[in-house]
């Protein structure tokens, strides 16, 4: 890699299609190190379908993703934890029977090559991680005992908890109010702060204008438009594809 | 589970004492050796209960057919014992080998399925397990004894009784150590990650595929281990005593009446249920009549009985045997009242 | 090339009683999302229907299927309605052990009353069949593939054109919603499970003509069944219809290898399932669900 701001990782003409549609297709982007970029778009762009082929939870029917410089395209999901990218669920999948401390100290335990394997160790650093994220102080509680934005809380510490270099975030902020965003977002400027990378998939977009360096815009699977997220925004293409998203819900019962 | 364990020593030191009391008393020493047996079988099922927590309980998958891995266990040790005239001690460490090579083997398709197509999928390969073991052929001659089973010559030692019953009780306690391990371990976090949710599991860096497999594997080396002890303690093996279909739901309900994911639940379970087991059939000491029904048909009204009660622990108590065994609930009529709400429609 | 035909329509033969054993024990899976371990005892109470009904009446067997199904189908729905219904919310572990302990409980009350020896319903007209190449196909064989057809269509019309059967179809596709639409969910699924029953009741009458039964009889049916409804696909009659054929056929065709006889017969079936399961998981004939 020649070029001084190096790319992390690299989307060529990623494609992944269920049955006959192409739910991403030929998809193309990089991600530089220590950037932070956001993915907008309407629902059923293609956004998590993406996320899930960068994290390896389904396979490429075309194109190929490279991360620093290596093709990970049909590595298992875990593979790709351990080579520094980390990830969250839109609907979160906490591990229900286990205390937040020990939910993150899953993710310390194993995930990427700079995670700790010592049960002893791991939970050092889930309690790291726990105060990053402000959840330090429910370290102890059960699961189920969590509120959602603290159930989403818990979601990202257990990503960050692996050690990845690169986080992609799904939607952490749906379903959220607008003081529990701004937390959220303060969350996800610190997790940032500390040196990772971050791609994250937003609906709302006061969060992409709030913390994006470079927004992608996703429409029908395909990248609609890419830059700086007011430039983006104020493309002509983007506001009606979110337009025409809108006079669809409307005209829904 | 601390009522369990209580019960556990006292069944288990109870062949001891009796063995104590009962020389002392001048009786015939048909009452002790009716003992050890009883007891060495509570045993052994707590090495197979204990075995299935690992995979059914911590991993979370539904296994229904670990009745073949003790087959495959007592078969191992038993053609190397009569047919190869190995020692049995040095047969019945491959027991657990083969067991969980051949789980591993299996381990890799059926650990892609989930649920329903998991349990019945491995349900039948206990089945199928046991019938290629019955029905193989080599040169005209059945490979593994064919339908007339396989003898294996009387191990030539004074207390043939106590000796398999510490060594069944040793494998128990090697189950229970291994599982107290797991639990403890990497190993064990990541297979209680992917029993709470499996892709979670695995984009976190969890080899979910290894990690299943060397569950099965262990739980399968465990269960095979409880069956080369069987196959020597028995003296006689064939289908019908090392693939018993019926195995596989009881090794089940007493790691569900114990405690699943608990280190000494299935065990636990296991000395209750079997205890039961036995005294249904009539095989206790401690006998009892059942009005209106001759000799004969006792074990076929045991069976009966059996099946009712497991329908009404199933009924009454989904959770609850979890429950208040963990010490979470008490037994009461607001518990099972609870407790049906919350499965029925 | 004869022996291939022969193959072909011993095969489908079987696959008859397949089918009809397998109908109902898919569409209590498909519905209750149950997977019954008790459906070959069920079959087999029905077997013991046809032979007392036979042996202490002479009354044709064909003619007695409708005692079975009726009979089967009210055993059905208040197993259903009484017991099953009381866990239907319960994780799967649950489901697998009551069936079970149903199984265990049926099995041995038939023991008591009937007795472990072979019982086998022959009527007058059981050594008769139609010759084909230098076999003879039983008269009766035919005619249970006939039934078994005919059952199978009986229920994908009340599946598809009745009131109850779009119940039925409501709640497989979404518990709730159908709840909400004013369906009487308790008596909905005893219908299911009295429907998968009755089908059940008739696979027994069937297998009394063609085999000699005991009470343990029906235990590899339900796992043959397991496997006709994952070879077809989950979810619709003529898929399980499909599955059973293909069933009998596997298993013709397997026997017919030299040496190994129908004691793999077992070990053949679980080997194509779990082929089945891991390259195709929706059936031949299915969709994904």
């Amino acid at each position: 890699m020649s070029a001084p701001l190096a790319s992390q990782l690299e989307l060529r003409d990623v494609t992944k299609r269920f049955g006959g549609v192409a739910a991403v297709d030929g998809v193309t982007f990089d991600i530089a190190k220590g950037d932070i970029v956001g993915i907008i778009g309407p629902n059923g762009a293609g956004k998590t379908t993406l996320l899930n082929c960068i994290s390896g939870l389904q396979r490429l029917d075309g194109g190929d993703i490279r991360w620093q410089g290596d093709s990970i395209s049909g590595l298992a999901p875990h593979r790709i934890a351990k080579l520094g990218i980390g990830r969250t669920f839109q609907i979160v999948r906490p591990f229900g029977s286990m205390t937040v401390r020990e939910n993150a100290a899953i993710g310390a335990l194993f995930g990427s090559a700079e995670a700790r394997r010592r049960p002893k160790e791991a939970f050092e650093q889930a309690d790291e991680v726990l105060e990053l994220v402000g959840l330090k102080a429910k370290a102890g509680l059960a699961v189920s005992t969590l509120t959602i934005p603290d159930r989403k809380r818990l979601e990202v510490a257990r990503a960050v908890a692996t050690k990845p270099q690169l986080l992609l975030l799904d939607e952490v902020m749906a379903g959220l109010n607008n003081v529990e965003i701004d937390e959220a977002l303060d969350m996800v400027r610190a997790v940032h702060a500390t040196g990772v990378t971050v791609l994250l998939i937003e609906h709302v977009m006061r969060v992409i204008v709030g913390v994006c360096r470079r927004a992608i815009v996703l429409d029908f699977g395909q990248v609609l438009a890419q830059g700086e997220p007011e430039v983006v925004l104020r493309d002509e293409r983007v506001i009606q594809a979110y337009l025409g998203e809108r006079y669809a819900k409307r005209r829904q019962p | 589970m601390i009522a369990g364990a209580i019960i556990a020593t006292y069944a288990l030191l109870a062949p001891l004492t009796s063995l104590d009391a009962v020389q002392s008393a001048g009786v015939p020493l048909l009452a002790d050796k009716l003992w050890f047996r009883i007891a060495t079988y509570i045993a052994m099922f707590m090495v197979m209960a204990t075995a299935w927590n690992i995979i059914g309980g911590i991993t979370g998958y539904a296994a229904f057919g670990n009745v073949a891995f003790f087959g495959i266990g007592a078969y191992t040790t038993g053609m190397l014992v009569a047919k190869a005239k190995w020692p049995f001690l040095a047969a019945l460490p491959l027991a657990p080998v083969v067991a969980s090579a051949f789980a591993a083997l299996i381990g890799l398709p059926l650990l892609r399925l989930r649920g329903h197509y998991f349990a019945v999928a491995s349900l039948g390969v206990g089945v199928a397990v046991g019938e290629l073991v019955q029905n193989i052929d080599y040169a005209g001659q059945p490979l593994f004894g064919g339908a007339s089973g396989l003898f294996l010559p009387i191990l030539s030692i004074d207390n043939r009784g106590l000796f398999f019953f510490y060594l069944m009780l040793a494998a128990a306690a090697i189950a229970i150590a291994v599982t107290w391990w797991v639990l403890r371990s990497r190993f064990g976090y990541g297979l209680i990650a992917i029993r709470e949710n499996e892709e979670a599991a695995s984009v976190i860096g969890v080899n979910t595929t290894a990690y299943k497999v060397g569950a099965f594997a262990l739980a399968a080396a465990l269960t095979g281990l409880a069956g080369g002890i069987f196959s020597q303690w028995n003296v006689f093996i064939n289908q019908d005593n090392a693939f018993p279909i019926e195995y596989n739901v009881q090794m089940i309900l007493m790691a569900l009446i114990g405690g699943t994911g608990t280190v000494f639940g299935p065990a636990a379970g296991a000395v209750l249920l079997q205890l039961l087991i036995q005294f249904l059939g009539g095989s206790l000491p401690i006998s009892f009549d059942i009005p209106f029904v001759s000799t004969d048909a006792r074990p076929i009204v045991a069976q009966v009985i059996l099946g009712v009660l497991l329908v009404v622990v199933v009924i009454f108590m989904p959770r609850g045997v979890i429950d208040f065994f963990g010490g979470r609930s008490r037994l009461s009529l607001s518990y099972l009242r609870r407790s049906l709400r919350e499965t029925s429609l | 090339m004869a022996d291939f035909v022969q193959l072909v329509v011993l095969g489908l033969l079987a696959g008859g009683v397949y089918v009809a054993v397998g109908i109902g024990f898919g569409l209590v899976w498909g519905v209750l999302n149950i997977v019954n371990l008790a459906h070959g005892a069920l079959v087999i109470i029905g077997g013991y229907i046809t032979w007392q009904l036979f042996s202490a009446f002479h009354i044709d067997p064909f003619l007695s299927l409708p005692v079975d199904a009726v009979a089967l189908f009210v055993l059905g729905y208040t197993l259903q309605r009484g017991v099953i219904n009381r866990i239907i919310r319960a994780p799967l572990l649950f489901t697998f052990l009551l069936t079970f302990g149903l199984n265990l409980v049926i099995i041995n009350v038939l023991l008591l009353m009937f007795g472990s020896d072979f019982r086998s319903v022959t009527p007058s007209y059981s050594g008769q069949g139609l010759e084909l190449g230098n076999v003879v196909v039983p008269y009766t064989r035919l005619a249970s593939l006939g039934v078994a057809i005919l059952t199978a269509a009986a229920l994908a019309f009340v599946l598809n054109r009745t009131r109850i059967g779009l119940a039925i179809n409501a709640i497989s596709a979404d518990r709730d919603a159908a709840q909400l639409v004013g369906i009487d969910l308790r008596h909905a699924y005893a219908m299911t499970y009295g429907l998968g029953a009755a089908c059940a009741g008739v696979a027994g009458g069937l297998i009394a003509m063609i085999q000699a039964i005991t009470p343990t009889a029906g235990e590899p049916y339900t796992l043959q069944a397991f496997v006709v409804v994952i070879l077809g696909g989950l979810g619709r009659v003529s898929a399980t219809v499909v599955g059973g054929l293909a069933f009998g056929l596997v298993e013709a065709f397997g026997q017919s290898i030299p040496g190994s006889g129908s004691v793999f017969a077992n070990a053949i079936a679980f080997g194509l399932m779990v082929l089945v399961l891991v390259t195709r998981p929706q059936g031949l004939m299915g969709r994904l669900r």
